[in-house]
């Protein structure tokens, strides 16, 4: 028996049937209830770049708020992306810093005690270059958002979402790329360091995460876990055939 | 009176120097580095912060810091130097075996004996041990029984790896369980004639000294192991510190103290950079290759070829990745991979004597190829970011990169092989203490200038297209080859840092001080009381996994030295 992939099936029962295909922890984790940025408190975020990172880190991984084509995927806004950034640019200014979760365990696979929410003391070497590193992000923050403003005539949150992605792809003074790769940490981190709210970016994934102390069974190592078709089509489909025709 | 042993290095190498010589009465000090993320090392089963998280790897935990603690790597003397991350191997108790996978393979005979064997290559730096396989092969039994290494000898090949690395006596524990992902890899091998097997490893596959088995988390490679059921040097440091032996971390050893052909001591920082001093009879350096050939420079050691830091080698590894359509791979689960194959490893292997005449050498080899392995979800977002930026300039973001995370194409569909590559001791190729670029304590770091010779590239331009030729076998629907080392043929590793975690090389034995730094024990040639037991001293890289070989090395040595230090 084929298996089909989950995307084509929602593509064929289109839009309006689209909820009840989608698993409902997905559906929770795209509730807005807990992104209401600019109504929280940030540790280095003035209320207005929090708002700007907010809505250029929905477009980068946009959820359903973001995108209707990413109904019941949930995006950079429900996984609290920006409290991500937020909580790394400030890490230095709590304490234990929030550099390095701690082990051996969470409690999301047979432990009851989150060992990794009580981040780790660092060394005087680590302090120093972390000092160094989030000072220079800070200030890259602090530029990239102004110069997103700019290029939005003055405020970037208030340009449609269209213009936003056009602002973005040019990529003013790297800071699309630099905000890309902090949304990913944020999206696909264990949420100790304070994005991937609820698994949201683990579950539409399906990624399992942390697996200890539990592991997994020899049998679940050893054999196959059954056919799964991908059917190459959109983006995937461009990326398996730049991989055949150009060898890197 | 006691005699005072001062070990540099709480690695592979330092732990089996100092577990032998408090066995033997000295009284040991180890200095390690970086920090013990470790309670307390002499109890049944200490506790860990290590964990399975992704992100805490990806900010360099345990590793030297980045900014803090950077090294310089050239890819010519004439090349622009970068500055950074090159080579970071852990920089914590444990060295580098606190993240290795722990496959545990033997070199062969024809790496002990690579210059009488094989015989010379232009430009390169060709000797033999000053042992061969027969003499160090107890050493490597102690080591798999000390570390418990879990294979099962009956299931090797015996053409080639039992003919160059022959076994007597089984290991202490069988296999664990194979991984889906290399059974796969390992069919499409033997259809195109290769010879996998179940690679040796130091992962329990039962209860082992007290230490639970395997439970087959998945974050191997790369990540500390959360419940110690993969030991590596903290074995026989364990060990030390039972005899006696006393840790000390956040320690950094700066300058080796010395009087005529004596050394006298050491001097090191702690945390704040307050510098202490310790005098001992004994000093053994075991920092890892790059290290201790800085730690020689900053002491200006005596050096009257120019030798020191020369002929450094990092094993070259080029990949293969398979990507299937028909199902999940699940590569995340288990022990990174869990089967090998050898034949690149043979210089006799069909074609290569060919190939090789025809760049001009007498021959060449690779090395195993590991069979599985894939990318984590960060590392692979960050490639479809890259990918998007090619594939869709206008908007390399937004539905495309969340409909590739869902596909899954580049982990959980993805098949990773990868190839140790032998890497030749060039004279060019060396570390040497940087101009200008100092660390956070204000000692100048490691500089490193590294090319690759054209056995490397011979030998990387023959095997890269047997990577897709296996993959495809396998059933992979698209196979790509990623070259490690740097040449014109592939662009892409032009003047990239290698990243291969695999050093050796710069302080290498023989018994000419001309040609070589350490004697065939491993003591410096012009320090009677000096002895280096790391990587450092290997006079060739061979085309395995190194860390089996550098713990058997430094048993041999010390055990021999220290009845008469």
């Amino acid at each position: 028996m084929t298996i089909v992939p989950r995307r084509r099936v929602l593509k064929a029962a289109g839009f309006a049937g689209l909820a009840l295909l989608v698993p409902p922890e997905l559906l929770a984790a795209c509730s807005t209830a807990n992104s209401q940025s600019s109504a929280r408190s940030f540790l280095v975020f003035d209320p207005h770049e929090a708002l700007v990172v907010e809505e250029a880190t929905a477009r980068l991984i946009p959820g359903p708020h973001d995108d209707p084509s990413e109904m019941g995927h949930p995006g950079a806004r429900e996984a609290n992306v920006t409290r991500y950034i937020d909580t790394m640019l400030g890490a230095l200014m709590v304490s234990p810093p929030r550099v390095f979760a701690g082990g051996p365990f969470s409690d999301r696979a047979g432990s009851r005690v989150d060992d990794m929410a009580k981040f780790l003391r660092l060394t005087a070497a680590e302090v120093r270059g972390w000092t160094e590193r989030l000072d220079a992000l800070r200030a890259q923050y602090r530029q990239g958002v102004k110069a997103l403003d700019r290029l939005a005539g003055g405020d970037f949150p208030s340009v449609s979402a269209d213009k936003m992605d056009a602002i973005l792809a040019q990529d003013p003074e790297g800071f699309m790329t630099l905000l890309f790769g902090h949304a990913i940490e944020g999206m696909y981190s264990a949420p100790e360091y304070g994005g991937n709210a609820g698994l949201a970016g683990w579950h539409d994934i399906a990624w399992v995460g942390d697996r200890q102390p539990r592991g997994y069974s020899d049998a679940e190592v050893t054999f196959s876990d059954g056919p799964d078709v991908y059917v190459p089509d959109g983006i995937g489909a461009q990326l398996l055939s730049l991989l055949t025709t150009s060898p890197i | 009176m006691t005699k005072r042993a001062l070990v540099v290095g709480s690695g592979p190498g330092g732990s089996v120097a100092a577990m032998v010589l408090a066995r033997a009465g000295f009284d040991v000090t180890v200095f390690e580095k970086g920090a013990n993320y470790f309670t307390d090392l002499s109890a049944d089963l200490p506790g860990t912060v290590f964990s399975n998280d992704e992100l805490k790897m990806d900010r360099s935990f345990s590793l030297a810091d980045p900014s803090a603690e950077p090294r310089v790597f050239r890819s010519s003397p004439q090349a622009s130097p970068i500055t950074g991350a090159v080579e970071s191997l852990p920089q914590t108790v444990g060295g580098g075996t606190v993240h290795w996978d722990a496959k545990t393979p033997r070199y062969w005979d024809i790496d002990f004996k690579k210059l009488s064997m094989l015989g010379p290559v232009p430009q390169a730096e060709i000797t033999d041990w000053p042992f061969d396989y027969g003499e160090i092969s107890p050493y490597y039994e102690q080591i798999e029984e000390l570390i418990g290494v879990a294979g099962d000898i009956g299931l090797f090949p015996t053409e080639p790896t039992l003919v160059h690395a022959p076994r007597k006596t089984p290991l202490p524990m069988l296999p664990g369980p194979p991984e889906y992902s290399s059974l796969v890899v390992s069919e499409g091998c033997r259809k195109v004639g290769l010879h996998p097997f179940l690679a040796p490893m130091a992962i329990n596959s039962r209860e082992y000294h007290g230490r639970p088995r395997c439970n087959n988390c998945g974050f191997c490679s790369g990540y500390g192991c959360p419940i110690l059921a993969r030991i590596g040097a903290l074995a026989p440091l364990r060990e030390a510190l039972r005899s006696g032996a006393e840790l000390r971390a956040n320690s950094m050893v700066v300058r080796i103290e010395t009087n005529g052909r004596k050394v006298t001591g050491l001097s090191w920082l702690d945390d704040h950079n307050v510098r202490h001093s310790e005098s001992a009879e004994v000093v053994v350096l075991a920092a890892n290759a790059i290290e201790t050939s800085r730690l020689a420079q900053l002491s200006d050691l005596p050096d009257p070829y120019d030798l020191a830091g020369r002929r450094v080698m990092f094993h070259w590894f080029s990949e293969g990745s398979g990507i299937f359509l028909g199902e999940r791979l699940h590569n995340y689960r288990g022990r990174d991979h869990t089967h090998d194959i050898d034949d690149f490893a043979d210089p006799d292997f069909p074609g290569a004597r060919e190939a090789a005449k025809k760049a001009g050498l007498p021959y060449f080899r690779a090395g195993k190829v590991e069979l599985g392995g894939t990318q984590l979800p960060l590392d692979e977002a960050r490639s479809y970011q890259e990918v998007l930026r090619l594939l869709v300039p206008q908007k390399p973001f937004g539905r495309d990169f969340k409909q590739l995370m869902r596909s899954s194409l580049l982990r959980d569909r993805l098949c990773g092989v990868e190839l140790i590559g032998e890497d030749l001791p060039y004279s060019a190729n060396r570390v040497d203490l940087d101009p200008t670029v100092r660390d956070w304590r204000g000692l100048p770091v490691a500089r490193i200038t590294y090319g690759p010779g054209q056995s490397e590239l011979a030998a990387q331009a023959f095997y890269l297209p047997w990577l897709i030729k296996l993959l495809k076998a396998a059933g992979a629907h698209v196979a790509v080859s990623i070259a490690e080392i740097p040449s014109t043929r592939f662009p892409i590793a032009q003047d990239q840092v290698p990243a291969t975690e695999h050093v050796m090389g710069g302080m290498p034995m023989g018994a000419d001080p001309r040609t070589s730094v350490t004697d065939e024990l491993g003591r410096h040639h012009h320090l009677d009381n000096l002895f280096v037991a790391d990587g450092s001293v290997f006079p060739t890289s061979g085309g395995h996994n190194p860390t089996l070989t550098i713990m058997a090395t430094a048993l041999r040595q010390v055990t021999r030295w220290a009845g008469t230090a």
